[in-house]
């Protein structure tokens, strides 16, 4: 058993080194779902998956299961997805329409607003419960441009501070247009058995592993022909992170939509038109430059997504050594249809668990993760040093802390420093607002 | 009279049930061999490949088809060789030591199809992979095939694939069903 100290030694952010026993220890990941996800804001769906009164959707927040839900009053509401009684869960579907959820095992009913409404055979409970303590337990819910956060902590600052400067950058993908973004139907989930935060620092600035790991799909996609360079080595790509969210990429404005548009005129044109008026909302230096780029990006702790290849994904915690990945395709509301294919299927062609880039990522996590199995190779502290404390805030265009170029591990740095924030906070008082 | 001809009909179709179940085994052989090159030759040019992802939902919130929905699979000739193209890149790591892959396929209903020329096939498959120490992944689905009749075997026109998982409890789908 470990404790809160021993803990704070594990990363060495002097130095880049971080302790692989928080990639696998038992309690630490208990401590995860503690004081990280039952503390921080988490992403649980866009607006458009519970559009109309009743509609649904089942997640979770850490493994916590929550219901989604749309009630009659118009308002998003989140609460646990247990009954009262007994605790069974009282929603098996992914998702739906329902004008209350009743649990299978004694017919308790709940709202969906997550209040108990009644149960079978109600009139042996006359004098024996108070049905308005007996709801189910609520999160805060809140929105930021169609996205859906929920946070089990009264304690925690609105979304807004939470998500802090990074909301620059999600207006790349959310504010495109002035009628908003939708998610596509249907969910991809699949299971890895590696660490949930492998997914999450890989997003928030791995760039080094482009050209390596995804080398076969690069040259796939080139067909015989000289590998495009992707991944630019452009001095002004970089790294920048707010609060523990990061966003990694380039400026030259064309790596990812060449790759999900290579070669259909039709779509680089919708690429370009869309940008004009991109550019008048959020500016050439967002419309023109970064947009297009290559580009991942995570929102502390768990949820990342990838501008212009469009996939919006969660890394859903089921222990130390294994989590789901649910992912979605968001598109701009006013995309016509035979776009929204060419992105669906461009999506499922990239980054699925079929994805011919995607399919090198898991076996890479799931190494990486039980390889720690072994006592020796446990205590061999694992090397995040590059370009170590190089971030500045000043700078005159970025919001956030800036490194340059995009090839470093300071906002893998930045996310482990967030991720300590959490764990050894008493309170959200601990937990610095603004990093 | 009309015996012989039931009987002449019943050979005709055992006879067609019978090339239909070659034609899976040579198909099967060679996803298992990852013999892509022959593979490819056994899929029409215009072949639809499709593999819809499922979810958990309400009975009543059923939907006929699964065309809403996110796809695992959703594929043109060009696209499945692109695809093929990775692993044959050079460059995937990930598949070298190689990932030991069984197909069995089972349960085929032939019956002649809207077209001429065509037949339409249901079948179950099963899938088998093994890979390193004590990775084992099993995929179970149903497949829904138009072949075209060539000269002396099928190709495969369309082909709808309707797996029995909704999470797909593997990193990755590194294969054809």
């Amino acid at each position: 058993m470990g404790n809160i100290e021993e803990l704070k030694g594990m990363i060495d952010f002097k130095n880049g080194h971080i302790d692989r026993r928080i990639f696998w220890e038992d309690w630490i990941y208990q401590l995860e779902l503690e004081k990280l996800f039952a503390k921080s804001w988490l992403f649980v769906a866009h607006e458009s998956q519970v559009k109309n009164t009743g509609d649904f959707i089942t997640t979770y927040m850490g493994q916590d299961n929550v219901i989604v839900t749309r009630h009659k009053d118009g308002a998003i509401h989140v609460f646990t997805n247990s009954c009262t009684h007994r605790g069974n869960r009282i929603c098996f579907a992914d998702r739906g329409t329902a004008r209350q959820f009743t649990c299978n095992y004694h017919g308790w009913a709940f709202g969906t607003n997550g209040d108990l409404l009644g149960m079978h055979e109600e009139d042996h409970y006359k004098g024996h419960i108070d049905k308005s303590k007996n709801g189910l337990q609520n999160a805060r819910v809140e929105t930021y441009k169609g996205l859906v956060f929920a946070c089990f902590d009264d304690e925690a600052p609105r979304l807004e501070e939470f998500l802090g400067d990074f909301r620059w950058y999600l207006d790349i993908i959310l504010d495109q247009t002035e009628e908003g973004t939708e998610f596509l139907g249907g969910s991809i989930r699949n299971m890895y058995n590696a660490n949930w935060k492998f997914g999450a620092e890989n997003f928030i600035g791995d760039s080094l592993h482009v050209g390596w790991t995804h080398a076969s799909g690069a040259k796939a996609v080139s067909m015989g022909h000289e590998v495009p360079e992707y991944m630019p080595v452009d001095p002004s790509s970089f790294h920048a992170n707010a609060n523990g969210h990061g966003w990694e990429g380039g400026i030259d404005g064309v790596g990812t939509l060449e790759l999900v548009s290579s070669g259909n005129p039709r779509l680089v044109q919708y690429f370009e038109e869309q940008r004009q008026s991109m550019a008048k909302r959020l500016g050439d230096l967002r419309a023109r430059k970064i947009y297009g780029s290559v580009i991942s990006a995570t929102v502390f702790p768990n949820f990342s997504f990838l501008p212009g290849i469009n996939t919006m994904r969660t890394w859903l915690p089921k222990g130390p050594r294994q989590f789901e990945l649910r992912a979605w395709t968001m598109v701009n509301k006013n995309m016509p249809d035979d776009i929204r294919e060419i992105v669906q299927n461009a999506c499922a062609m990239t980054f699925s668990p079929s994805g011919i880039f995607e399919m090198d990522d898991g076996e890479n996590w799931e190494n990486s993760t039980i390889a720690n199995e072994g006592f020796v190779t446990r205590k061999q502290h694992l090397h995040y040093g590059l370009r170590v404390g190089t971030s500045r805030r000043d700078d005159p265009e970025l919001p956030g802390n800036i490194s340059r170029p995009m090839y470093s591990d300071v906002n893998q740095l930045a996310f482990y420093q967030r991720w300590i924030d959490f764990l050894t906070a008493e309170s959200w008082d601990d937990i610095p607002k603004v990093r | 009279m009309t015996t012989t001809n039931t009987q002449q009909t019943d050979i005709e179709n055992m006879l067609l049930w019978h090339q239909v179940n070659q034609f899976y085994n040579q198909e099967a052989r060679a996803l298992d061999e990852e013999d892509y090159a022959t593979w490819f030759t056994m899929l029409a040019e215009d072949v639809h490949y499709w593999m819809p992802s499922r979810e958990s939902l309400f009975r009543k919130d059923e939907t006929p088809d699964e065309t809403g929905n996110m796809n695992h699979y959703n594929e043109s000739l060009p696209s499945l060789q692109l695809r093929v193209a990775r692993l044959h890149s050079g460059a995937a790591w990930a598949e070298d030591p190689r990932t030991r892959y069984r197909h069995l396929v089972t349960n085929l209903e032939v019956e002649l199809g809207d077209n001429e020329g065509e037949v339409k096939v249901r079948s179950n498959t099963l899938v088998y992979r093994n890979r390193l120490e004590r990775e084992e992944y099993w995929l179970l689905a149903k497949r829904e095939d138009v072949l075209r009749i060539t000269d002396n075997s099928f190709k495969v026109a369309k082909r709808k694939i309707t797996p029995d998982f909704s999470s797909l409890l593997s990193k990755n789908l590194n294969v054809f069903l």
